[in-house]
C-alpha cells in the first residue's frame, strides 16, 4: 500500500483541500440528515439500530429463559412465549445478525479498499430506511400483542391461515421481506463497489482479504435471499388471496416452503460467518505482526464455501421423509464444507503461530471465537450425520448447535471488530480492565448458557416447548443454562459501560494505533464524510505499508483527485481485476428521495398487512414514479470526455464508459432475479413431483393464441429497444423505437392479464392454476417494470441525459427486454406444458 | 500506475465460478432424476445408472474445466494478478472435483428409493 508523493508537500493545501470537500461531502444539520446518503453516517446509524434490536432480541431471549429456568413456570402462557421466541429468533437473526454485518461492510468496505464511498449511495440509505422501518413494524406487532408466534422459520402449514388465524404470520413475512429488501440492496452495492471502486492499481491479487470476503459474502446474499422472498410472497397470497401454494388438500404441499425457507436459511449462516471471518483475517494479521498465511487458499475456500454452503439445506429437513440416497447427496456435502471452513482456521492459526503475536482485547475475543466455533463446528459434523440427526432433531442440541455457530461465531469476532475499530470510530482508546471483566463474563456465561443446552438436547428435551413437568431430569441443566445467561447479559452490559465510559474519558489515540496496513487507518479518526482528501495509489513492493505513514500525503491531496471539481462528490472506478482507473465515478449528493421513497414502500406493506388494497396499489404507483424520479437527477446534462483524475491519468466520467457501475448493478439484479424465477421453477415442479391431490380434477386449458401473441408481443418490445439503442448511437431518433416498445409491452401485458382469468383449475381451488396464475404474474410484473423503464429512457431523452456517448440508459433497458423475453418464453412454455406433465401423473407411482 | 494483470480480461472472474457451478449443477439433476425416478417407479437399474451417468459426466466436465484451467499462460507473461488468478481458479477447479466425487459418488452406491 503506498500513497502518492509525486507532488512536493504542500502543508497550507490539507486544511484548504479539507475544507472544500467535507463542504462538497458533508451532510447537513438537523433535519437534512434525514438526507444523508454517506457510507460512514448510514453504516453507523445501522450499526446502532442492528443493536437496538440486538438489546432488544436478548430481552426476550431472558424472558424464554426465565420462563424455562424452572419446571411448571407460570411467568409466562403458552401464547405469549410463542411471540417471545419467534421474536428472539427473528430480531437476532433478521434485524441484528445480517443488518449488523452488512453495517460492518458499508462502513468499513469503501475504507479498506481505499474509496470514497459506495457506487449508489441513495440506494443505501434506502436499503437503510427500509431496515429501518421493516424492524420498526415487526418491533411494534410486539408491543401490540400480534407478534408472529409460529417460530422464527415459520413452518407451514403452522403459520397457515387455518392455524393462524390473525395477522402474526403476516407481519413476519411482509415485515420480514421488506428487512430484505434492504439486505438485497445493499449487497448489490457492494458487489458492484468491491468489482469497480477499488484504489487505483488494488489488482485482485492485492485487495485485502476483506474484500474477498465482503465480496462473495454479498454474492451469496443475492442469491440466498430471492428463494426466501419468493416463499414469503407465496405464503402471503396464500394466506390473503387462498391460492393453496403450502395447502396439501388443494394440491399445495408444506414442505415446498421448508425448500425455500433453507435455500435461503442454510447460506445465511455463512452469510453471517463470513464477514466475521472477514474481521478475523484483517485483525489477527496485525496483532500477530505478519502478513496472513495462505491468501490464496483462503480465496479458493470462501469461494468453495460459498457454493457448497448452498448444496446442504435439506440436512435441515433430514426427517421430512425424502428417500435415502438423497439424505446422503446432502449428508456428504455438510460434512465436507468443515473443509474449507478448516482451511480458514489453519490460516489464522498459521499467522499466529508464524508471527510475533501481541496480546490485547481484540485478540481476547479472538480466541473466545476459536473455542467456540471449533465446538459448534463439530456438533455441526455430527448433525450433518443422518442417524444422529434423527435422534437430535427439533431438541435442544440443535438450539445449542446453532448458537454455538451463529451466536458465538457471531458475537466474539464482532466485539473483537468492535473494540480493534473502535478508536477509528471516537478517536479514543478503550478502558482495558473493564473490557477484559466483561469479556470474561461473555466468555463464561456463553459456555454455560448454550453448552449446557447440549445436554438437555441429548436428555431429550423439544425445543419450542414453554414449559415442562420436572421430571424429566432437566430442571439443574436448565436453571444453570439460565443462570449463564444473566451471567453473557452483565457481561454485555459491562461493554456498553465501557463504550460509554470510554467515549466520555478515553485517552485520544494517534492514528493507526495499532501499525496496520489496510486504508481505513489512513484518513483523519474519526473519518471525514469523504474519507480520503485525496484516493491513494497501490504500488508494487508497497502493500505492507503502515497506514498512518501515507495519510500525511493523501491529506495534502498527493493521491488521485486531490482537488475539488464543479461541486462533485467525485471517486474513481477501476478496471474489476486490474485495478487500473477507467471511470471518473460523480456521486449523488444528499437527498430525501430514499426517505420518500422507504415511505412510500412501508405504506405499501401496511396496506397489505391490513387487507387495504388499493392503498397498497397506489403506494406501489407512488415507488414507481420516485424511482423514475431518481433515474433523472442521475448522470450529465452533457458529454465532458477523459477528465484529468491525477498522476497524469485521464478518464471518462462514468455516464460515458461501457462498464458503468449501474451496468453491472443490472446483472446483479437479474442474478438476483432469475434465482427467485428459478425458484418459482422449481417450487411449480416440486408440487408436480411431490404434492399430493394432484391432478387436480380439471385439466388445464391455457390459451395457446393468447400466450403466443404475449411472447410476440415482449419479442417486439426487445427488438423495439435494440433498435432505439441503435438509432441513439447513431445520433438518430429513438422516440419512435421507444414508443413501440412501450406499445408491445402493454400488449403483452393485456394478453397475460387475459390468460390469467382463464387460467384452470381455478387457481385459489387447486395448486396448479395457483402455479400457472404465478407464472403468469411474474411475466406481467416484468413486463411492467420493462415500461418504467422505457418511461425514464424517454424521459432522459427529452432532458437531454443521453446522447451518443451516453448510452447507458438505453443499454440497460434492452438488458431488461431480453431477459423479460427469455424467462418470458420459459414461464409461458411451462403454463402451456401443465397440461402434459399433468397427464403424466398417472404413472405417478 | 502499474499495468499488472491489465492484460486479464475481467470475463476470466466467471472461471471462479465454473467448478462448483458444474458442481451445484450436478445436484440439482441428481437430485431431481431421482426424485422423478422414485416417483415413477422407474426401474431400479434404469434409475441408478440414470444417476451413475448423470455423476460421471459431471465430473468429466469438472476434470475438463480442471485441464483447460491448468493450461492456461503462467510465467511473467501473465503478470501478478495473471498468476494470482490461474492459481485461485485451478484449486476451484480441484476442490468441486473432489467435492463433486465425494458427494455423488458414494451415495450411488445405496438403495435408490427407499
Amino acid at each position: 500500500m503506498s500513497g502518492s508523493v509525486e507532488q512536493p508537500p504542500q502543508p497550507a493545501n490539507a486544511l484548504r483541500l479539507h475544507r472544500q470537500l467535507a463542504a462538497i461531502w458533508a451532510t447537513g444539520p438537523g433535519v437534512q440528515r434525514l438526507a444523508a446518503v454517506n457510507h460512514s453516517v448510514l453504516g453507523l446509524r445501522m450499526m446502532i439500530t442492528s443493536f437496538v434490536f440486538f438489546a432488544i432480541g436478548g430481552v426476550l431471549g431472558m424472558l424464554t429463559r426465565v420462563q424455562l429456568a424452572t419446571p411448571n413456570s407460570t411467568f409466562m402462557d403458552a401464547g405469549t412465549y410463542n411471540q417471545v421466541f419467534t421474536m428472539h429468533g427473528s430480531m437476532m437473526l433478521f434485524l441484528f445478525a445480517i443488518p449488523m454485518v452488512e453495517s460492518v461492510a458499508v462502513y468499513l468496505t469503501p475504507k479498506i479498499l481505499g474509496t470514497r464511498d459506495f457506487a449508489f449511495p441513495r440506494l443505501t440509505a434506502y436499503g437503510y430506511w427500509c431496515y429501518l422501518f421493516g424492524a420498526t413494524i415487526l418491533t411494534v406487532s410486539l408491543l401490540a400483542g400480534v407478534a408472529p408466534d409460529s417460530g422464527w422459520f415459520m413452518y407451514t402449514p403452522l403459520s397457515s391461515n387455518v392455524f393462524t388465524p390473525g395477522i402474526n404470520a403476516d407481519v413476519w413475512l411482509l415485515g420480514v421481506t421488506f428487512v430484505e429488501i434492504s439486505a438485497l440492496s445493499l449487497a448489490m452495492e457492494i458487489v458492484v463497489s468491491v468489482l469497480k471502486m477499488r484504489a487505483p492499481g488494488m489488482s485482485l491479487d492485492r485487495m485485502p482479504i476483506f474484500g474477498w470476503y465482503i465480496l462473495v459474502t454479498a454474492l451469496m446474499m443475492i442469491v440466498a435471499f430471492p428463494p426466501l422472498i419468493l416463499g414469503s410472497i407465496l405464503l402471503e397470497v396464500e394466506r390473503a388471496f387462498g391460492l393453496p401454494f403450502f395447502d396439501p388438500a388443494r394440491g399445495g404441499d408444506p414442505l415446498l416452503w421448508q425448500h425455500l425457507f433453507w435455500l435461503f436459511g442454510h447460506p445465511d449462516v455463512y452469510i453471517i460467518f463470513l464477514p466475521m471471518a472477514a474481521v478475523l483475517s484483517t485483525i489477527i494479521p496485525v496483532f500477530a505482526g505478519r502478513p496472513l498465511v495462505g491468501y490464496r487458499a483462503i480465496v479458493v475456500a470462501i469461494v468453495a464455501l460459498a457454493f457448497l454452503s448452498f448444496g446442504i439445506w435439506v440436512h435441515h429437513m433430514f426427517t421430512v421423509g425424502i428417500p435415502h440416497l438423497a439424505l446422503a447427496f446432502f449428508s456428504a456435502g455438510s460434512a465436507i464444507v468443515a473443509v474449507p471452513t478448516a482451511v480458514q482456521i489453519f490460516a489464522w492459526l498459521a499467522t499466529l503461530s508464524h508471527g510475533r503475536p501481541r496480546w490485547d482485547l481484540p485478540m481476547l475475543y479472538v480466541f473466545g471465537f476459536f473455542f467456540v466455533f471449533v465446538a459448534g463446528g463439530l456438533t455441526g459434523v455430527m448433525l450433518a450425520m443422518v442417524p444422529f440427526d434423527w435422534q437430535a432433531h427439533d431438541t435442544y442440541f440443535v438450539v445449542a448447535h446453532m448458537h454455538y455457530v451463529v451466536a458465538g461465531a457471531l458475537a466474539f469476532p464482532m466485539l473483537a471488530a468492535l473494540y480493534y475499530w473502535l478508536p477509528l470510530l471516537t478517536g479514543r482508546s478503550t478502558v482495558q480492565r473493564l473490557s477484559t471483566v466483561a469479556f470474561w463474563l461473555v466468555f463464561v456465561g456463553f459456555n454455560m448458557t448454550f453448552f449446557l443446552m447440549h445436554l438437555t438436547g441429548l436428555l431429550g428435551m423439544p425445543r419450542r416447548i414453554y414449559t415442562y413437568t420436572g421430571y424429566e431430569s432437566w430442571n439443574w441443566l436448565n436453571l444453570l443454562s439460565s443462570v449463564g445467561s444473566f451471567i453473557m447479559t452483565i457481561g454485555f452490559a459491562l461493554v456498553v459501560i465501557d463504550l460509554v465510559v470510554q467515549l466520555r474519558y478515553g485517552r485520544r489515540v494517534r492514528r493507526d494505533p495499532w501499525r496496520a496496513t489496510t486504508f481505513e487507518w489512513a484518513m483523519p479518526i474519526p473519518p471525514q464524510p469523504y474519507a480520503f482528501a485525496s484516493i491513494p495509489h497501490v504500488g508494487a513492493g508497497t502493500d505492507r505499508t503502515e497506514a498512518g505513514r501515507i495519510a500525511l500525503s493523501l491529506a495534502r491531496g498527493e493521491g488521485y483527485l486531490g482537488a475539488a471539481r464543479n461541486g462533485w462528490q467525485e471517486t474513481l472506478g477501476v478496471h474489476m481485476v486490474s485495478g487500473k482507473p477507467d471511470q471518473l465515478i460523480v456521486l449523488p449528493q444528499p437527498t430525501y428521495l430514499p426517505l420518500w421513497t422507504a415511505l412510500a414502500t412501508a405504506v405499501a406493506v401496511l396496506a397489505l398487512l391490513f387487507k387495504l388494497y388499493p392503498v397498497a396499489i397506489v403506494a406501489t404507483v407512488v415507488i414507481a414514479g420516485l424511482f423514475v424520479l431518481a433515474a433523472q437527477r442521475s448522470g450529465h446534462a452533457r458529454d465532458y470526455g477523459p477528465l484529468p483524475v491525477g498522476r497524469g491519468v485521464s478518464v471518462p466520467p462514468h455516464t460515458e464508459v461501457a462498464e458503468a457501475p449501474p451496468w453491472l448493478a443490472l446483472i446483479c439484479v437479474l442474478v438476483a432475479d432469475g434465482t427467485l424465477f428459478a425458484s418459482l421453477l422449481f417450487g411449480t415442479f416440486y408440487l408436480w413431483i411431490a404434492a399430493p391431490n394432484w391432478p387436480g380434477g380439471v385439466s388445464p386449458d391455457p390459451s395457446r393464441l393468447l400466450a403466443l401473441g404475449a411472447v410476440a408481443a415482449l419479442a417486439v418490445g426487445a427488438v423495439a429497444s435494440r433498435l432505439s439503442l441503435r438509432a441513439l448511437a447513431a445520433a438518430g431518433g429513438a422516440q419512435g423505437w421507444i414508443v413501440l416498445a412501450m406499445l408491445a409491452l402493454a400488449g403483452s401485458i393485456a394478453a397475460l392479464v387475459g390468460m390469467m382469468g382463464g387460467v384452470t383449475p381455478d387457481p385459489r381451488t387447486h395448486a396448479l392454476g395457483a402455479t400457472a396464475v404465478a407464472l403468469l404474474c411474474f411475466v406481467v410484473v416484468h413486463a411492467g417494470i420493462g415500461l418504467l423503464f422505457l418511461v425514464s429512457n424517454l424521459l432522459r431523452l427529452a432532458g437531454g441525459r443521453v446522447s451518443p456517448r451516453r448510452l447507458v440508459d438505453f443499454r440497460l433497458t434492452r438488458l431488461w427486454l431480453d431477459y423479460t423475453t427469455v424467462t418470458g418464453v420459459l414461464a409461458l412454455a411451462l403454463v402451456l406444458a401443465l397440461p402434459a406433465l399433468v397427464s403424466v401423473l398417472g404413472a405417478r407411482a | 500506475m502499474n499495468a499488472r494483470g491489465h492484460s486479464v480480461p475481467a470475463r476470466r472472474l466467471w472461471w471462479l465460478a465454473a467448478g462448483f457451478t458444474v458442481w451445484c449443477n450436478a445436484l440439482v439433476l441428481l437430485y431431481a432424476l431421482h426424485a422423478i425416478g422414485c416417483v415413477f417407479a422407474w426401474p431400479a437399474g434404469a434409475l441408478r445408472w440414470t444417476l451413475v451417468v448423470v455423476f460421471v459426466a459431471h465430473l468429466v466436465a469438472v476434470g475438463w474445466l480442471w485441464r483447460k484451467a491448468a493450461s492456461a499462460e503462467r510465467g511473467a507473461a501473465a503478470g501478478d494478478t495473471g498468476n494470482f488468478l490461474q492459481v485461485v481458479i485451478e484449486w476451484t477447479m480441484i476442490a468441486a472435483f473432489a467435492a463433486t466425487l465425494v458427494t455423488f459418488g458414494p451415495p450411488l452406491w445405496l438403495t435408490a428409493c427407499l
